[in-house]
């Protein structure tokens, strides 16, 4: 610590102080009460000095936390192994496409049958463009973004009770609900209830803003006619020549609005991590694992399964069982470990490390998210509802419906996303189906929101991520308690091996969290190699 | 120990319908999931009472249909032909408090996703278990109750 008396600390520094003193989860609840808390530690690529002359590191997993380790580190001179236990690069970054086939926990295969450049992505599909380790990794490595719609006002907010289970365009919920709050708000301070609270010069200015914020009119109503309309749309827009004259919309009554509950899923698309301009790899999430694959290519050993974990004072092991080949086992050794296996099968490996690392590896269940890729045989979204990417919300089990971001107007089928269940009630239900039972579910539900589904539907593909063989659940499910007693132990070196992963950030599910994760254990274990070789 | 939540930061990143689940709470959230349970979501217990019917819509997910468990990278243990299911105290207490990936469904332990934790009552429990217990290739004669398992939840802390 290095600041100077009678300089007042930046928040940063101060944050730093906390940190050291108090751990990483003081310094997290104030980074949150100062707002911090949700940016991406990325401060830029890593520049680790030369690595200590012939020193190792064994990596445990070929997922994003992984392979950002393996590139770093060999970057840095270290001589890297990496064991994965599927025949592919990415873990949880992962995209299906035709002609890929998948077979789940209880040995159920299934087969894509999309058309070329069709595809899904099982796991991660965006990219905030606040998460700087991630789209910083897709330009070095030369995966191409594209923009993901995330919020498209054309899409719709669908309640099953909600205007007799017709969707609604978020357009019109939106304009209607800042309409009529705005309208409340300026009846309130005409009618003098703000004069405690708001001045006379700035109520004349909290006035015109509400006038600007809900598109009222001159007496400050909410009502059908141009205004309301420029934000909900028309009944009939404007056009050219003698049938050029707009017929205004009828905005939804305050009363049918509220009860209708669809208000709730209008900050979506405000948070933080939903806020464009978000992006997606060109031709699926899987772009990057590939494109880390391709660059450490000679390191990684696939369907290597993991069964035991052994440490000592000069180096770590690790035991495996090459699936394709049978039980037979075989070990390798290295001088450190950076162990990204997801703690749904980390905690069922072997692993000498001291009691806080295995009480936090196994402190902490996995959510049971789902989705389902639902081929069409047209783009019906497209041509039938004008809908270009983006999603739509439901309270139907399926949560949400979003059409792709890509190859608008494109002839030929399309691929939906139809069904990204987070609600847990629902999607252990939908894993409990068989993977036909989730694709037929999905569309049975789909179809209340777009009719064309009976009609246009062509095939399905559904991921569980608690059947998933190499993840076993969807991202881990961190407890207020249990991110207090067990999370810095959980990141904390344990004699020569460290943990990495999204399971190991502030950021769970999220890429980025896998990233900074593994930069911050690379980092330590790089102090540690040096420090050791200084020794 | 109070009833457990999923931090603020994880409730943030979800993509939409687990807040819809918060906020619209009893609103809109109800109706069958399957034609064959009425109301299954109607609440945030599930209102199955039948032991079948709360394995087949929660256990099977990774015990799978036979009950036979499965073998990826790791495993979920089989509950047919498991000596641990001779003790249906141990049992009821994995239900109740989770057991590493697995999560708690009950209503002290449970951790939810920016919508509520999928939690059992004593009833359904001792029902999952009685029904577990005696299928499956499964003969125990002994039986748990609800009571009992009401007792048992109450020993966690």
């Amino acid at each position: 610590m290095t600041e100077k008396s009678g300089t007042a600390l930046s928040r940063r520094q101060l944050l730093t102080m906390i940190g050291v003193s108090a751990g990483a989860t003081a310094m997290y609840q104030a980074m949150h009460s100062l707002g911090f808390a949700a940016e991406s530690k990325f401060q830029g690529p890593i520049r680790l000095s030369a690595a200590p002359t012939g020193a190792s590191v064994l990596v445990l997993g070929a997922g994003i936390a992984g392979l950002v380790a393996a590139y770093e580190l060999r970057n840095a001179g270290y001589k890297v192994q990496v064991l994965e236990y599927n025949a592919r690069a990415g873990g949880r970054n992962w995209t299906l496409r035709g002609g890929d086939r998948y077979t789940e926990l209880g040995g159920e295969t299934q087969e894509c049958r999309f058309d070329p450049d069709l595809y899904i992505n099982p796991g991660p599909w965006r990219l905030p463009y606040h998460h700087r380790g991630m789209l910083s990794y897709c330009k070095r490595l030369g995966v191409a973004l594209e923009p993901f719609v995330q919020i498209n006002y054309n899409a719709y907010l669908h309640g099953r009770k909600a205007f007799g289970g017709k969707p609604q365009r978020l357009r019109a919920v939106q304009a209607d609900y800042d309409g009529h709050v705005a309208e409340l708000l300026a009846k309130a301070t005409r009618n003098h209830a703000l004069d405690a609270d708001v001045t006379a010069e700035d109520q004349a200015i909290l006035l015109s803003s509400l006038r600007s914020s809900g598109a009222l009119d001159s007496n400050y109503r909410f009502v059908k006619g141009a205004d309301s309309s420029e934000r909900r749309g028309f009944e009939r827009d404007p056009g050219g020549g003698l049938s050029a004259r707009p017929v205004f919309s009828e905005p939804i009554a305050l009363s049918d609005l509220l009860r209708s509950g669809l208000w709730a899923a209008l900050s979506f698309g405000a948070l933080y991590d939903m806020q464009t301009t978000m992006f997606q790899p060109v031709g699926g999430m899987g772009q990057v694992g590939q494109a880390f694959a391709r660059e450490l290519a000679p390191l990684i050993r696939y369907n290597a399964k993991v069964v035991d974990i052994q440490q000592d004072q000069r180096g770590v092991s690790a035991t495996f069982e090459d699936t394709g080949a049978g039980p037979s086992r075989q070990t390798v050794r290295a001088d450190w470990c950076v162990c990204t296996i997801p703690l749904s099968i980390l905690g069922q490996i072997p692993m000498n490390v001291g009691a806080p690392m295995a009480k936090a590896i196994a402190a902490v269940p996995y959510c049971t998210g789902l989705k389902v890729g639902l081929q069409f045989k047209r783009r019906f979204w497209e041509e039938d509802e004008q809908i270009y990417g983006g999603i739509t919300y439901t309270d139907l089990p399926i949560g949400q419906i979003s059409y792709p971001s890509s190859r608008f107007f494109a002839d030929g089928k399309g691929v939906l996303l139809g069904a990204y269940i987070w609600d847990m009630r629902n999607s252990m239900d939908f894993t409990s189906m068989t993977p036909a039972e989730r694709v037929a579910k999905a569309v049975e539900y789909g179809s209340q929101i777009h009719p064309q589904y009976a009609k246009e539907f062509d095939n399905g593909i559904a991921v569980a991520w608690h059947r998933v063989p190499s993840a076993m659940g969807c991202f881990g499910l961190w407890s207020d308690e249990a991110r207090a007693a067990h999370y810095d132990n959980l990141c904390a070196f344990d004699g020569r091996i460290v943990l990495a992963g999204e399971h190991a950030s502030y950021m769970p599910a999220w890429q980025e969290g896998a990233v900074t994760s593994a930069l911050d254990a690379i980092d330590r274990l790089h102090e540690r190699a040096v420090a050791g070789a200084a020794a | 120990m109070n009833k457990k939540r999923a931090a603020p930061a994880a409730a943030m990143l979800c993509s939409g319908i687990a807040l819809v689940s918060i906020v619209l709470g009893g609103l809109l959230l109800e109706g069958p999931v399957r034609a064959d349970i009425p109301g299954m979501f109607d609440s945030d217990l599930f209102v199955m009472t039948d032991g079948r019917q709360v394995y087949e819509h929660i256990c099977r997910g990774c015990h799978m249909a036979n009950a036979g468990g499965a073998v990826g990278a790791g495993r979920y243990p089989a509950l047919a032909k498991n000596a641990a299911l001779g003790s249906r105290q141990y049992m009821a207490l994995t239900i109740l408090m989770g057991r590493r990936n697995m999560p708690a469904f009950g209503a002290k332990y449970a951790v939810g996703f920016g919508g509520p934790p999928v939690t059992l009552n004593e009833a359904q429990i001792a029902a999952v278990i009685n029904y577990v217990r005696t299928n499956f290739g499964n003969h125990y004669t002994d039986s748990i109750t609800a009571t009992e398992v009401g007792t048992l939840a109450l020993g966690t802390h």
